[in-house]
């Protein structure tokens, strides 16, 4: 092998490790929510099981001053990440009236990631 | 080094060796000094009035010097006997005494007065009794709440009972809680329930001949609703009356498959006993899911109803169904007040009730026939009410897929359960006040999981959004239902109402301002700027010859969506008493 072309097959192998080491970097940066933002259907189903177990006396859909936090503004009280989202929803917050649901809604913890995705589809933010 | 420094020197190193010694013993531990949660009185501050008699209870409509009920007396009226607050004095009215209740949440409490001492509860179940004359605090007990409640609307507490030498409170996590009149000291605690199941007490115990009766919340987390009547002397469960049948009982067939097991209908307000019939009533909440009722086909008996129970016993003589199968959340707690009416040239013995659905209705309270029913809401659009009593429902009401059309009233109501209207003898008109704000109610899944919410939906408050929501104080003849007057306001109201045989009405609003109007005409004679939501329920006393007014105000959580008004008021939680300057 002539000189120049070791030195473009070095090139082209440190090109393709940086890429995957970036592919990596994205992969593991993925949410656990973000397949079930990507899926239209799974959104929706999040937004029925809110609206259905969520707002009515609780977390409006429109900004309010109660105990209940408005969840589209960007503004988290108790943790921003999907994650710390799913872990408030899961284990409620002490002292309010936010109680965990665990894995009892009736898709399990599918239908909490769920929840998440359609919070997050309904940002009133620019990032959500 | 002079001997100072050295002197120093070693002071310094033997304080270091100990701090060294004591962080490195893990053996022992800080104890922390506990906030004090309870304080006794240390002198009897009573002015020797002794126990609280059934004849002082019976009587207490006519008292002037005491406030011993939530609704003032048996009959529901919230009237008071005083004569010296009229039209024309009620300007004479100045700041007397106040009181920080020091928790977050709405204030709702209606105080209860003997002896010379008020007895206030706050949110998070607090209680406190003082001189109701000077508001010097005599004793005190905070109670300690579990971290993990099930109110679905709010820290609430509305007051306590008063009976012999004891007052009752219940509390959020489903207990009762006696304690001694004078001296504060806990006497009895009696858990009602697991209050993880979704209970919760919020409104003030009822007592009358030894027996304290209690109802609980519930209706939005899929219980099974109760009240319970208790002895007084030692908080021993008498009777539980549930208001939903269960197998092999009349009306489970109501209730489709086995709906009935977490069907609600709470008893969360504060019933009535009428000695004349010897009869309890207590009326019921809303049948869960609040908003979806398709896997309860049927009338859910016997949710958002009015019920006749023995006191002795806990059995129905019978019941009067405001909402069959509701699926709005008209909650039918609503006040009930015992009235003597002319119909047809015969005086019956009624009951009168201003339903969340937007109806006023007349019940006969021997048989429970229906007398009639009439709008005292401005709009109401859900449903006709026919020859029977029973609603003719709108198509459009009831949402077709997910969405109904706009609905009157939303479904806080008209009149609310978390407030009291009053009856005045004297005009024959009943004043409750209405939120004016429709909602489309939005119908979603029913998903019980046991102690979460159980809505199967939930609502638009569109009139809210648009601003067009408001607000009336609705005077109602109470013999024809037909409206006489109203006295509107910017926002919803969600205060309760008194009167007096001087013929004025007190009650609070929602922007901060508390009101003296002419109980005849509505015309406002007085008002004071107390700076915070008024969600209280007020009453009147006389103490050492001088009339008093006390209002709990503060606590605007659900406000916006409740009544359409977006309060921009900071919250503050704060007694304020009036005493009548006698110019």
């Amino acid at each position: 092998m002539k000189l120049r072309n070791l030195r473009w097959s070095v090139l082209l192998a440190g090109t393709a490790i940086l890429a995957a080491c970036q592919v990596s970097s994205i992969v593991s940066q993925r949410s656990p929510a973000d397949p079930y933002k990507e899926d239209p259907t799974a959104v929706a189903r999040g937004g029925a099981i809110f609206k259905s177990v969520c707002s009515g006396y609780c977390h409006q859909l429109t900004p309010t001053t109660g105990d209940a936090l408005f969840l589209f503004d960007c503004t988290w009280k108790h943790g921003d990440t999907d994650q710390e989202i799913f872990q408030i929803i899961t284990t409620g917050v002490p002292n309010t009236r936010m109680v965990g649901f665990a894995d009892n809604l009736p898709e399990g913890y599918q239908d909490t990631w769920r929840i998440v995705a359609w919070l997050r589809h309904n940002s009133l933010c620019d990032d959500p | 080094m002079k001997l100072r420094g050295l002197v120093f020197l070693a002071l310094a190193m033997a304080v270091l060796t100990e701090f060294a010694e004591s962080a490195q013993d893990p053996g022992e531990e800080f104890e922390l000094r506990q906030a004090p949660t309870h304080w006794l009185a240390t002198d009897n501050k009573g002015a020797g009035a002794g126990p609280v008699t059934q004849e002082k209870l019976s009587a207490s409509g006519n008292a002037k010097t005491s406030w011993l009920h939530y609704y003032g007396d048996y009959r529901g009226y919230r009237h008071s006997p005083i004569d010296d607050i009229t039209p024309e004095t009620v300007g004479n009215l100045e700041f007397a005494w106040g009181m920080a209740a020091g928790t977050v949440g709405p204030f709702e409490t209606s105080p209860i007065v003997y002896d010379g001492i008020m007895y206030v509860t706050t949110s998070y179940n607090r209680l406190i009794a003082v001189d109701a004359g000077s508001g010097e605090v005599i004793w005190r007990y905070d109670y300690h709440n579990p971290e993990d409640l099930r109110i679905c609307c709010g820290p609430n507490n509305r007051g306590v009972a008063i009976g012999g030498d004891l007052v009752v409170m219940g509390t959020l996590d489903a207990k009762l809680l006696a304690f001694n009149r004078l001296t504060g000291a806990l006497v009895w605690e009696t858990v009602i329930t697991k209050y993880q199941r979704g209970f919760s007490v919020t409104g003030a115990p009822l007592i009358a001949n030894g027996r304290v009766f209690i109802g609980l919340g519930g209706g939005e987390y899929g219980v099974r609703g109760f009240f319970d009547a208790y002895d007084l002397a030692t908080g021993e469960l008498l009777w539980r009356h549930y208001t939903i049948p269960t197998d092999g009982e009349d009306g489970v067939e109501t209730w489709a498959g086995e709906s009935y097991k977490i069907g609600g209908s709470p008893t969360w307000n504060t019933g009535t006993y009428d000695p004349e019939t010897e009869t309890i009533f207590w009326a019921t909440g809303n049948p869960g899911p609040d908003w979806n009722g398709d896997n309860r086909e049927g009338d859910n008996l016997y949710s958002d109803s009015l019920l006749a129970v023995d006191p002795k016993t806990g059995e129905l003589k019978w019941y009067f169904q405001f909402t069959p199968h509701d699926i709005w959340d008209y909650d039918g707690n609503t006040q009930i007040i015992l009235l003597d009416v002319e119909v047809n040239g015969e005086m019956i013995k009624a009951v009168g009730h201003a339903d969340r659905n937007g109806y006023y209705y007349l019940i006969n309270r021997v048989s429970g026939a229906y007398i009639l029913a009439e709008p005292y809401v401005a709009e109401v659009n859900w449903a006709t009410i026919d020859d029977a009593g029973r609603p003719v429902v709108r198509p459009g009401a009831i949402p077709t897929g997910t969405y109904s059309d706009r609905v009157c009233p939303g479904h806080a109501g008209g009149m609310n359960a978390a407030y009291t209207g009053a009856y005045s003898p004297i005009t024959g008109l009943y004043y409750v006040n209405s939120i004016e704000s429709c909602e489309i109610i939005e119908k979603g899944m029913a998903i019980f999981i046991e102690g979460s919410t159980y809505l199967g939906g939930s609502f638009q408050s569109v009139d809210a959004e648009a601003g067009t929501g408001y607000g009336n104080l609705v005077a109602i003849d109470a013999a024809s239902g037909k409206v006489k007057w109203r006295h509107q306001e910017v926002n919803g109201l969600l205060s309760g109402v008194v009167s007096t045989q001087g013929g004025v009405l007190f009650t609070g609003t929602v922007d901060g301002r508390f009101l003296g109007l002419d109980a005849a005409t509505g015309e406002v004679a007085w008002e004071k700027r107390v700076g915070s939501i008024v969600r209280g329920q007020p009453i009147v006393y006389e103490h050492e010859g001088a009339s008093y007014v006390a209002i709990a105000t503060g606590g605007s959580n659900g406000v916006e969506y409740f009544t359409g008004g977006f309060s921009s008021l900071p919250d503050n939680t704060y007694l304020f008493v009036f005493r009548l300057n006698k110019q």
